[in-house]
């Protein structure tokens, strides 16, 4: 038979268990619905990730409504890449199916320092099966052509050997490039 | 390529991943484990006088009691300041995913918090119900709740305390050793870092943290009686550098082991971790862990125990032992913390740690969250007597 | 101007199955569609499939992953892969662009990155990435004694290990594996302790200085759930970067993975398993 002290002491302890088997309980309600439903975590998350907005489409985004960028890209090297990279993204552009502000378009030296990150042969780990690298402004000298053109001025941006083709056409120079 | 130019050739030029720039468990993480690891020590002390009948330690029992108390209820403080979301610090004790010694730490602390509190309750009750009777108004409330508003002192009443208190403390050796433990191992479950990931690191973190325990009763003793003029029991010293002794032989051996095993056995990556502490760690780790941390208590605790010394010269290098064994488990702590990533993931170069002053993981912060516990001991030492009337002395 | 989609023969608009239909189809599985139900009333007010948010209208960009978006996705039957090859990699950059476009991903923290790996002629491997390659590789390394022998790119992300180390130290349950193997973050409960970001072998995780909890490349969980390509993969020019779904027989990955070849993982000893595959890696890449 427990002296009165000693019924005291169980007094406080079943008080402190029976407290923090509530706690316990009550913590139930702080846990998120979705909790635990594949695992121990908040399943609502995943619904939540997938419906991130998008920023970048994809090119037959654009070439939805630039067909005429569509036809040349289409037709020339630089088919894998995409628009968005040069350009910005859709989200930058189109909001609500309408255009709302208007992408950058590079000129001049920025197209150049632009080209040269995939064109330039300095790193010598492009592989030439992989992509045609050139030295600037070495490459300017041997083409004969003035040390302060830019990329553009010869290449278009979209399908970068249309014109170089066509003047090889003309002057009947076709010769093998790569 | 032999192996030697191997390892060397992984070290072309130091590149770190560009995510591993910032050293993510700051000056803050450091301290967590050094005040659970001082919580752990105190506690030690208190359990080889109620559990195992250690009489020499009686002086300081109480006290390291009432040191482990102030000490847990700072443990949380580092945490928070280190989380970037502490508003939802909850979430811990809510969704504790079972896979994670981290998730451990919010029920353990818990735990070990009633358990230290009810302990203190039990251990003081009837100086309590003796300070209850001579005081009056707020104190007297205070002491009447802190007592179960019991003042049941028949020797029935104190055989049952003394029960609660020895099974209290059977349960508060494994509790503590969990608390801590799973610090240690929050580090050695860590794959993806060599200098952490080992079986050894839960070891050699409690067995640090009872020795910085032990020097912190030690020393904060020693302190507390000069400043207040009165007499120092030498046998408590003895025994507890003794212990000292026993539990730092221990931490220092498979510190060392850790290091020389990885180095003998050439495990992968192991480049990674003699660059580290023969590069950016050099002087922090073999001068101040090693030399200055270990060799010099080492030689100071053979002195203490094998030459026979008057009993003041006996406190004072025990005072020093302890001082320079705090600072020693401080800079371990430092060592394996932050000095675990300064290497890269890369596994070919290190970051540098530059310690700021203001910053909520700042060398301020720092200094406030170790001055704190402090505090909580002064206003403790209050209500709790540190010592009884025989050993006022 | 009404938006054209040149690869269909009409201009009519996709027709994307409506709820109830999508429910029927759910059949007998339960908990799924419960699950998707919840979906659909919770978090997007009635409207379907995760819809693409950057038009209401009836634009949607052409399905890049067959398999994914027609039918009602199921959650437990997908496996996705994602391979590297490093033979193909110019160090344009354009993948990390892309990703920091794509998440305004904040400066100085990378969910990818594309490292130079520089062999030396005393074959001394020299590992640097400036920027995390956001500006590409214009210009050598200039610091090397040494003359260059060889140099390749190895671009990194998130390895979506099937047993991640992230996911079990995470002490709140805020990093976990998906049924459909990808490895997300839960912003709404991270409390930046950063264990995951010590667990991670391969550094691809941390902490976003703006919201202040973890974050990681997803492989671009938004944009796959849609049927399209992660940003990185939709914008690499040579296809250094490749993606898709392995029950598809017609997909690169899947020829890639079943066919001959080697591939490699990173970091194998670590036993993390990882969904990331490399084509091409030299025995250097770590």
């Amino acid at each position: 038979m427990p002296s009165n002290y000693g019924f005291r002491l169980i007094f406080v302890g079943v008080t402190i268990l029976v407290m923090a088997g509530a706690g316990l309980f009550l913590k139930g309600f702080l846990i998120p619905d979705s909790f635990g439903r594949y695992g121990s975590y908040r399943a609502d998350t995943i619904p939540e990730e997938a419906s991130l907005p998008i920023k970048h489409a994809t090119n037959s985004s654009c070439f939805s409504c630039h067909s005429y960028e569509a036809k040349i890209h289409k037709a020339g090297r630089h088919s894998t890449i995409s628009c968005e990279f040069c350009h910005s993204t859709y989200a930058d552009h189109i909001r609500d199916n309408k255009k709302f502000a208007a992408l950058p378009v590079k000129k001049e030296g920025d197209i150049t320092v632009l080209c040269l990150r995939c064109h330039n042969t300095e790193i010598k780990a492009r592989s030439q099966e992989v992509i045609k690298t050139v030295a600037m402004p070495a490459h300017l000298a041997d083409q004969n052509v003035k040390l302060t053109h830019n990329c553009n001025q010869c290449h278009h941006v979209h399908a970068p050997l249309k014109y170089i083709d066509r003047a090889r056409k003309i002057t009947g120079i076709m010769e093998k490039t790569l | 390529m032999d192996a030697a130019a191997m390892g060397a050739a992984m070290f072309g030029s130091n590149y770190v991943f560009p995510n591993d720039l910032h050293v993510h468990w700051s000056m803050m993480i450091v301290l967590y484990p050094y005040i659970t690891g001082l919580v752990d020590g105190a506690f030690i002390i208190a359990a080889l006088y109620y559990l195992f009948k250690v009489e020499s330690l009686k002086p300081v029992a109480r006290f390291s009691l009432l040191f482990a108390l102030a000490f847990l209820c700072c443990a949380t403080l580092p945490l928070l300041l280190h989380l970037t979301r502490p508003e939802r610090n909850l979430n811990m004790l809510i969704t504790p995913s079972p896979s994670s010694a981290m998730a451990g730490f919010g029920y353990i602390y818990a735990i070990s918090m009633a358990l230290v509190i009810f302990l203190v309750l039990f251990v003081y009750r009837p100086d309590l119900v003796r300070l209850r009777a001579q005081s009056s108004g707020k104190m007297k409330l205070i002491y009447r709740a802190l007592t179960f508003d019991s003042k049941d002192l028949s020797p029935r009443a104190l055989e049952l305390d003394r029960k609660i208190i020895k099974v209290l403390v059977g349960f508060g050796i494994p509790v503590a050793a969990v608390l801590h433990g799973y610090v240690g191992f929050i580090f050695g479950g860590v794959k993806a870092n060599p200098t952490w990931s080992t079986p050894l690191m839960p070891v050699i973190f409690l067995f640090s943290a009872c020795v910085s325990g032990i020097s912190a009763i030690v020393l904060a003793y020693i302190v507390i009686r000069k400043f207040k003029g009165r007499t120092i029991d030498a046998a408590c010293i003895k025994t507890s550098i003794n212990t000292l002794t026993g539990f730092f032989i221990l931490a220092f051996t498979f510190e060392m082991l850790e290091v020389f095993s990885h180095s003998y056995l050439k495990t992968g990556y192991h480049h990674m971790v003699e660059g580290l502490l023969n590069g950016p760690l050099a002087s922090s780790f073999w001068l101040w862990q090693v030399k200055i941390g270990s060799l010099i208590p080492l030689f100071l605790l053979a002195v203490l125990t094998l030459i026979r010394l008057k009993d003041s010269w006996y406190t004072f290098l025990a005072a020093v032992v302890s001082a320079i064994l705090l600072l020693q488990v401080f800079i371990m702590r430092w060592n394996v913390v932050i000095g675990g990533q300064l290497m890269s993931k890369s596994a070919r170069g290190y970051v540098e740690f530059h310690p700021v002053w203001f910053d909520k993981e700042g060398i301020i912060a720092v200094i406030a969250v170790m001055i704190i516990p402090f505090v909580i001991l002064y206003v403790l030492g209050k209500i709790f007597p540190f010592w009884s009337r025989e050993e006022m002395g | 101007m009404k938006p054209i989609d040149p690869h269909k023969s009409s201009s009519e608009p996709v027709h994307l199955p409506d709820q109830a239909e999508q429910l029927n189809q759910m059949g007998n599985k339960m908990d799924r569609r419960t699950f998707i139900q919840k979906v659909m009333n919770g978090t997007i007010a009635g409207s379907l499939l995760l819809v693409f948010p950057l038009t209401a209208g009836t634009f949607v960009p052409e399905e890049e992953i067959p398999g994914v978006r027609d039918e009602p996705y199921d959650i437990f039957d997908q496996q996705f892969a994602f391979v590297v090859d490093i033979t193909r990699c110019i160090g344009c950059g354009a993948c990390c662009v892309a990703d920091k476009r794509e998440y305004n991903v904040p400066d100085g923290n990378y969910r990818t990155w594309v490292e130079r790996y520089v062999k030396d002629l005393d074959d001394n491997i020299h590992v640097d990435s400036p920027n995390g390659g956001l500006d590409g590789y214009q210009t050598p390394r200039k610091d090397l004694d040494n003359r260059t022998r060889d140099t390749f790119f190895v671009p990194k992300l998130c390895n979506m290990c099937k047993e991640a180390p992230c996911v079990q130290v995470c002490p709140v349950g805020a990093t976990f594996k998906t049924p459909d193997g990808f490895v997300l973050v839960d912003s709404t409960r991270c409390v930046g302790c950063a264990y995951c970001i010590q667990a991670c072998p391969y550094s691809v995780r941390f902490i976003n200085p703006r919201t202040r909890v973890v974050e990681k490349c997803t492989w671009c969980y938004h944009r796959v759930r849609k049927g399209l390509l992660p940003a990185c993969v939709e914008v690499c020019p040579t296809g250094a970067r490749k993606f898709g779904s392995l029950k598809d027989e017609t997909s690169e990955v899947y020829k890639i993975l079943r066919g001959e070849g080697v591939l490699t993982v990173l970091r194998r000893e670590m036993g993390t398993w990882p969904g990331l595959y490399y084509k091409g890696a030299r025995m250097e890449v770590i």
